[in-house]
């Protein structure tokens, strides 16, 4: 006999499903917009409103329901627009790049970097650091964004490309 | 001729996720934009993402809905049953509750009822009744002792250890003590006998009824008021022990009598109002020498 499916109505189902993907989902909202507030006002208007149809959302497609719906979210909020990506990202670690591979001082380089991810279009922006920061694969991002593996592939050849056209410059050959 | 990033829109995205063939992979290593687009890839994968509280998050959303009706209906549908049911349980026994009014020693309590019936409560006494809906079954409960003015009604019964009362508008005294004494000083009672194949006995104005050691005794009396509405205990033949057990109803004493033949009897009477002069009244004319303890509370009777 099947096992039978986990109610989203039943408090430790619904909380499996916060616990698991309220962070993924923020961060991929956070990659559209580059606001982490926002990001968190979307995701949980998204779970609030799964509670309410917890009845009717399978479980096995929560995950894929969260996702298209914090999407959906975010495209109908049209504040997104005008804010700028301003990622509250740090270094991990200090590299071991030699200076003389630059052409200006490293800190400026990274910071030349970051603003060149705001510039990017958000399509590629959220595939590129989903890929890179969060290291997803290929197959996961098309699960979370519902493309396909090979327009993730080109996404991410042009966020490189016009990484390079911004910063390649800076870089010695 | 050999796909590369100019050519091909998914090579780089191919290269970072390590899919590049061989061949691929070693030509692209050897153009002069590999360099830079690995150096642009190693930085990036040196940023961090946002930190994000999830535990946090989950108690926001979680505070949220608790404002929306349908969760709380969810969720809570076995406890709103559970507290449905216990306030229909303990409204049921709001509704079934009794009033009970408590005197002590010494102490006595008039009660009106929603009849206007009034009853005197003697000391070390109790009476209760249901406190609502009480009209339609008129039924009270008594220990001690008291004093009943009913008000002219059907249905009227007291309630005491060892039977009950009917009544049809009338006064009576009813003492269920050590000794059981129902007393009618006006109208008509019907005293029942619990058990006793619940013999029933009617006594008008002037009749009492005593029950001693299981044994019912009419007679007739004369007063026109129980004494002790009076502030008066009075005797006539009785034993020192009734006079001590009535004594220590209206003051807070004990009394040690082992060393005194407690057979001897009493004529007379004593005041409710002063354990001195009653102590003096009663047990001086019996020839008892008294006194009292240390702690006061304890009186202690020699020949």
């Amino acid at each position: 006999m099947p096992e039978k499916e986990p109610s989203i109505c039943e408090e430790k189902n619904y909380n499996q499903l916060f616990r698991n993907f309220y962070e993924p989902a923020t961060k991929y909202i956070y990659y559209k917009c580059g606001n982490l507030q926002q990001a968190e006002d979307i995701v949980q208007n998204v779970f609030i409103k799964l509670w309410k149809l917890c009845a009717s959302v399978s479980f096995y497609k929560a995950k894929s329901y969260i996702y298209t719906a914090c999407n959906n979210l975010f495209l109908n909020d049209v504040a997104h627009q005008k804010v700028v990506l301003k990622h509250q990202r740090t270094i991990k670690e200090n590299t071991d790049y030699e200076s003389p591979d630059f052409l200006i001082e490293i800190d400026e380089f990274r910071q030349k970097l970051k603003t060149a991810i705001n510039t990017l279009a958000i399509k590629e922006r959220e595939v590129f650091l989903l890929s890179r920061v969060e290291n997803k694969t290929y197959k996961e991002i098309a699960e979370i964004t519902g493309l396909t593996v090979k327009a993730i592939e080109r996404r991410m050849s042009k966020a490189l490309q016009e990484l390079r056209a911004i910063l390649g410059k800076e870089i010695k050959i | 001729m050999m796909k590369n990033y100019d050519t091909d829109d998914t090579f780089l995205g191919r290269w970072l996720a390590g899919e590049l063939s061989e061949e691929e992979r070693i030509a692209f290593e050897k153009t002069g934009a590999y360099k830079q687009f690995d150096i642009i890839n190693k930085e990036v994968q040196l940023l961090e993402g946002p930190n994000i509280d999830t535990e946090k998050a989950l108690e926001v959303v979680r505070q949220k809905l608790q404002m929306t009706p349908q969760k709380r209906k969810v969720i809570s549908l076995w406890k709103s049953i559970a507290v449905a049911a216990i306030l229909i349980v303990s409204a049921g026994m709001f509704l079934n509750s009794s009033k009970t009014h408590t005197t002590t020693i010494g102490e006595t309590q008039t009660i009106t009822l929603a009849d206007g019936s009034i009853i005197n409560l003697n000391a070390n006494s109790s009476l209760s009744y249901k406190r609502f809906f009480w009209k339609d079954n008129k039924a009270v409960n008594l220990t001690g002792e008291g004093y009943f003015t009913i008000t002219k009604g059907k249905g009227f019964k007291v309630n005491t250890s060892k039977g009950s009362i009917a009544v049809l508008g009338t006064e009576f005294n009813i003492k269920d003590r050590t000794d059981f004494k129902v007393m009618c000083y006006k109208g008509k009672v019907s005293f029942t006998e619990l058990g006793n194949n619940n013999e029933s006995h009617t006594l008008t104005k002037g009749m009492q009824v005593n029950l001693t050691k299981g044994s019912i005794e009419k007679s007739i009396f004369e007063e026109d008021t129980p004494s002790w509405r009076q502030g008066i205990s009075s005797f006539e033949n009785q034993p020192l022990s009734k006079v001590l057990e009535e004594l220590a109803l209206y003051f807070p004493v004990e009394f040690e009598a082992d060393a005194v033949n407690s057979a001897r009897t009493f004529t007379g009477s004593f005041n409710h109002e002063d354990l001195d002069i009653a102590l003096k009244s009663t047990l001086t004319p019996m020839g008892i020498a008294y006194e009292k303890s240390d702690a006061k509370n304890v009186i202690i009777l020699s020949e």
